[in-house]
């Protein structure tokens, strides 16, 4: 089984959970926590299982701090794993674009919405907003009008 | 003016903004080295209208028209996607009726894509023709569409909990005609394309996508496909009615261009039996849930729910607080993925085939904007 695997990838990085998800009512077959410095390792070893990086965003939890959310499965057998790491604001994740060159984008995409930097991240620049934006649009602060007309 | 004694080897070529070739707004900053691309890189985001800003900043219910503006081409994909995932995060069981009517539009809906890209690619490789035919073709699926949701391209047809008018018998005759029609053309498309020698020099051998690359971008969908991965969520992770009916998945062997044609075009073979099967199965009985909230005011939690677009993986994350409106929502879009792999495959491919491999990954743009 693709999940056994997978937890037995992830058992030596001692990561703060990694526990079976409810599928029916999540879509979620393993549920990981993990801080986000574990995450090039944790990446390494989705690798390693032949996962592919579903997708890759952020959540503005609450004024300290955001929740980054990892998404991987798999082409042969169904099972999706997530990965929540929680980072402090004002702080920055390390890149997992050198074992996916797939996040390279999703990175730039988050940096974009929510000003998070990666560390080490090739070419961190706005990717969906103009290069002179000056704002987050995905930050919780940012209301509904903030951006302007564009006039 | 160059410096004496430095020799300037490469030079930008900008292709985009506006090109009939980027299909949308899409813009590729090219360096070449001759004719030859030195590097790719793609500009994005002209089209980004916010949607996932404009998701926490509206009840669940009004949201659902966005779906249709996200990927235009394979509207109802979206909305099911929506639907799929509110439904989830609310426990609503959708009836059996409303599964397959489901399913029949979205299938219905998938051919008009892969035809629109059938035409529109050729018309970029320099066919004309083709387009002809299969617009016609795409037309009578249009006619059909309209009849039941209302429109012709930005569908917003499902609902929470079933969809919200019924088929009739004009609709379902239509459908077998359309069947029928499309059959007999098979032998068209394939003596003007399939069998083209223009074509099959155009694109055998071209914009090669390996296993591994698509492993490490999330590539899915036909561009996966054609690479001889079998994946597709109707089947890998079976959604709605469609565990009901059988189909196959076919798939390609060499990952070129040429593989990605014969993919989609046998793909719109096995929409076509899909659409036989559940014309033939439909069940009787209601088409909208029957205990279905007013307020759609989730618990606390989050869903990802994913399905299979004439593009690849869509997949939508929501987060709920417990609040009509979502706190979050990410759309995880095909043709993001898809394209971040063209730097990779164009590099020491000519100008001209740039235009192809561009052509063949069927990126809709305004779907990678949001």
């Amino acid at each position: 089984m693709l999940i056994d695997t997978i937890q037995k990838a992830l058992a030596p990085l001692n990561l703060e959970k990694v526990a079976p998800g409810d599928y029916a009512k999540t879509g979620y077959h393993l549920e990981v926590a993990a801080t986000p410095d574990q995450m090039p390792a944790v990446a390494q070893a989705m690798l390693k299982a032949g996962c592919f990086l579903e997708s890759l965003t952020a959540v503005d939890v609450s004024p300290e701090a955001f929740t980054l959310v990892y998404h991987f499965a798999n082409f042969k057998k169904l099972c999706r794993t997530v990965v929540h790491a929680s980072l402090a604001k004002g702080t920055e994740a390390p890149t997992i674009s050198q074992v996916y060159p797939g996040a390279d984008w999703y990175e730039r995409e988050v940096f974009d919405l929510f000003g998070i930097r990666f560390a080490g991240h090739p070419n961190l620049t706005r990717i969906l907003l103009p290069e002179d934006a000056d704002f987050h649009p995905l930050l919780k602060e940012f209301g509904a009008g903030d951006a302007g007309t564009g006039n | 003016m160059l410096e004496p004694g430095t020799e300037e080897k490469t030079f930008t070529l900008n292709l985009g903004p506006q090109h009939p070739s980027t299909h949308g707004v899409l813009r590729v900053l090219l360096e070449m080295d001759g004719e030859y691309i030195a590097k790719a890189d793609p500009v994005i985001g002209y089209g980004h209208r916010g949607h996932e800003h404009m998701a926490e900043n509206r009840n669940y219910f009004q949201f659902l028209p966005n779906m249709g503006r996200v990927d235009y081409l394979h509207a109802l994909a979206y909305n099911q996607g929506w639907c799929m995932a509110v439904e989830k995060l609310m426990g609503i069981t959708v009836p059996e009726r409303a599964e397959f009517i489901r399913v029949i539009t979205a299938e219905l809906n998938r051919l008009t894509s892969h035809l629109l890209w059938f035409g529109a690619y050729l018309m970029d490789l320099g066919a004309f023709t083709p387009f002809l035919y299969c617009f016609d073709d795409r037309e009578h699926i249009l006619d059909l569409l309209d009849r039941v949701t209302g429109s012709r391209l930005t569908y917003c047809y499902y609902r929470f909990g079933g969809v919200p008018s019924d088929i009739d018998d004009e609709f379902i005759a239509g459908c077998w005609a359309f069947i029928d029609r499309f059959r007999s053309r098979w032998k068209d498309y394939d003596n003007l394309v399939t069998k083209n020698v223009i074509f099959i020099n155009r694109t055998k051998g071209v914009g090669i996508i390996t296993p591994e690359q698509c492993v490490k971008y999330g590539v899915t969908g036909p561009n996966l496909r054609g690479s001889g991965i079998p994946y597709d969520i109707r089947k890998s992770e079976p959604y709605s009615a469609y565990p009901r009916f059988n189909f196959e998945i076919p798939i390609g062997k060499n990952g070129d261009i040429y593989d990605r044609y014969i993919v989609r075009l046998a793909e719109m073979e096995q929409s076509l039996r899909i659409i036989e099967q559940a014309l033939v199965k439909l069940p009787n009985g209601p088409i909208m849930a029957e205990k279905v909230p007013k307020r759609i005011k989730p618990p606390v939690g989050e869903v990802y729910q994913a399905v299979e677009t004439a593009r690849g993986e869509f997949g939508i994350y929501v987060v709920s607080q417990g609040d009509v409106k979502p706190y979050r929502v990410k759309l995880r879009v095909p043709s993001f993925a898809t394209l971040s792999i063209l730097p990779e495959i164009s590099v020491d491919n000519l100008v001209a085939d740039v235009v192809a491999i561009l052509g063949s990954i069927d990126v809709v743009i305004p779907e990678i904007d949001r």
